[in-house]
């Protein structure tokens, strides 16, 4: 059997090659994978989509706030304060007017919203003496 | 080429990083790609590996300190991703590197990107049964046809330790082609 001597024998090749044209788009394909790589590192709103969204919708009611606000304001029906003060400062009539405009259901309604105490009305009649005709009328 | 330290700033400078890199990739690329595709073998698995290694080298230049050459640097980076490469593919088929070198080897027949014969085959086959560190330094030697000098910087060993090894493996591989 003939001895192998591998300085004796004609270079051997790696016999490898390469697809044509492999080395002219390989730098743009490293390159595009290192772009890929630094956006990667990047998405942090991506991992926090729930708070990215529960942040806009906060975003969005408080943006809500002054137009509701307006809303109000534009409103055609007063307020039980301005109402009291129209009446108390700004027109003619008087707290005995105003009395005798009352039907029965709003008395009821009174007498449900203020709740007196028996000695806070005794009080008030035997500090008021100017009540006492009233008293006797009723009688 | 120009100064060495010169271009690595350019390589780190945000400026001139772009240009730089092009220019290291277009001086390496075939060299680095005959290094790996020698290690691994097969053509899709060395474009992977030579891929990988570019953007190691790209993500690792801050951190080079310009103890050794750039060119040693990166065929030290190129030698670790091939290896490592290799050793997470028997793993997952399960198998030694050994017997996923023959395999592959095996399938180099029918490889389009390869054009050796029976020769070319049998010398392949004959380096599989090397140790590890004897198959880089003849494949390095012989068929990249470096210097020892340069290989040294490489693996981190010495010329005279190299020059050993290369001879062992020389002698393995002729007894190998002889009785097969």
């Amino acid at each position: 059997m003939k001895t192998f001597k591998l300085e004796n024998e004609p270079k051997i090749k790696s016999g490898f090659k390469t697809p044509d044209n492999y080395f002219d788009n390989f730098s743009e394909k490293v390159l595009q994978q290192l772009n890929e790589k630094e956006v990667k590192v990047i998405p942090f709103y991506k991992r926090n989509k729930t708070i990215s969204l529960a942040a806009a919708a906060v975003i969005g009611f408080a943006l809500l706030i002054p137009v509701i606000n307006n809303y109000k304001a534009n409103s055609n029906d007063l307020d039980e304060a301005t109402l009291e003060n129209y009446l108390s400062y700004h027109s003619n009539i008087s707290q005995y007017d105003l009395i005798q405009t009352l039907d029965d259901g709003d008395i009821e309604k009174l007498g449900n919203n203020v709740t007196l105490e028996d000695e806070t009305l005794e009080d008030i009649l035997a500090t008021s003496p100017n009540l006492e005709h009233l008293i006797s009328e009723q009688n | 080429m120009i100064d060495e330290k010169e271009f690595i700033k350019e390589l780190l400078s945000p400026e001139t990083q772009n240009t730089a890199f092009q220019k290291l990739l277009s001086d390496y690329q075939r060299p680095l790609y005959s290094h790996i595709r020698n290690i691994v073998l097969n053509h899709d698995d060395a474009d992977d590996v030579l891929q990988n290694t570019f953007v190691k080298v790209f993500q690792n230049l801050k951190n080079f300190k310009g103890e050794s050459k750039l060119f040693s640097w990166m065929y030290r980076i190129a030698t670790n991703e091939a290896l490592t490469f290799l050793s997470q593919k028997a793993k997952l088929s399960g198998i030694s590197s050994e017997d996923l070198q023959n395999k592959t080897i095996d399938n180099l027949k029918a490889d389009l990107y390869f054009d050796g014969d029976e020769i070319q085959i049998k010398l392949q086959k004959a380096i599989v049964t090397l140790p590890e560190k004897q198959q880089l330094v003849f494949k390095m030697k012989y068929f990249e046809e470096l210097k020892y000098e340069e290989i040294a910087e490489i693996l981190g060993t010495s010329v005279g330790a190299l020059k050993a090894s290369y001879h062992h493996a020389v002698k393995k591989i002729e007894l190998y082609v002889t009785s097969n």
